[in-house]
């Protein structure tokens, strides 16, 4: 797949789930069982298995993401240096956004 | 609720399963689904039969730059479908006869009076993804075993008389 826009926010409803998963995937490789338990613990958000693989199978159809070898009945996975770029890109940009809207909070 | 993982994943295309399929289970495990898990369940199994970002994953359909539904419905192209293009045009065909049959429906309700007016809104909104679930036995999910098409066409026509309840409720 080419041309593929290398912003996470085109993923629509899966953007959130997404970003969750490679900001647990910029820690070292995990499998989905991992993913989940990390993103709950991180963000409070617990990641249904279908909402899961729909973001994993975008962010591998992206190549953001990649498969390692299955272990028993686990796949892990690990994030490229395309989505460490993406990753990146977007926490700047909410950097951003957060700094702007706490700005503006002060100001009142 | 008794309804495990190990059947519910029997709505997902068969190349998803042997992709993600033993992963997917691991996570669920051998208990019984929740709601939430169910709902979550089968949102995914309709997302994994209509992206073609996620049939590109599996390996399935891939097309450069992405195919949309109806580019799949006309080409009749390889898919898990296994859909020719005869059944895309009658998929087509039940899709805007059932889209047509529910605005015109809505229309007489609307000028007769028969339903409240935030009912017939309902109606009219709900028209067309009604008639795209019901034309997806004859194209996107030809040859799926019939329980996974009940499940998926029922379970979508469900919600989607649920969300035209509350709109009308409201």
């Amino acid at each position: 797949m080419t041309n593929h826009d290398e912003r996470i926010e085109g993923l629509g409803r899966f953007s959130e789930p997404a970003l969750y998963i490679l900001i647990s995937l910029a820690e070292g490789p995990k499998h989905g069982y991992a993913m989940t338990q990390d993103i709950a613990a991180v963000s409070g958000q617990a990641l249904g298995p279908g909402t899961l693989y729909g973001a994993i199978a975008r962010l591998e159809a992206r190549k953001w993401i990649e498969a390692l070898p299955a272990e028993e009945r686990r796949r892990p996975y690990k994030i490229t240096a395309v989505g460490k770029r993406v990753l990146h890109a977007r926490l700047e940009s909410l950097r951003t956004v957060a700094r702007v809207g706490q700005v503006r909070l002060a100001g009142r | 609720m008794r309804l495990r993982a190990a059947t519910m994943i029997r709505l997902y295309p068969r190349a998803w399963r042997a992709r993600y399929g033993e992963e997917f289970l691991a996570i669920l495990g051998d208990d019984d689904l929740t709601v939430q898990q169910l709902i979550d369940v089968v949102s995914g199994a309709i997302d994994a039969r209509l992206s073609s970002d996620v049939q590109h994953a599996v390996g399935v359909g891939a097309t450069q730059g992405g195919s949309t539904m109806l580019q799949s419905l006309l080409a009749g192209e390889k898919n898990s479908m296994r859909a020719t293009k005869r059944d895309g045009l009658i998929g087509a065909a039940v899709m805007i006869g059932t889209s047509l049959l529910f605005s015109v429906l809505g229309g007489a309700a609307k000028r007769g009076g028969w339903l409240p007016p935030t009912m017939v809104e309902s109606l009219l909104a709900m028209a067309f993804p009604a008639a795209l679930t019901l034309s997806m036995p004859f194209w996107l999910m030809k040859g799926q075993p019939w329980k996974a098409q009940a499940m998926i066409v029922g379970g979508t026509l469900a919600m989607l008389l649920a969300i035209g309840w509350l709109r009308s409720a409201r």
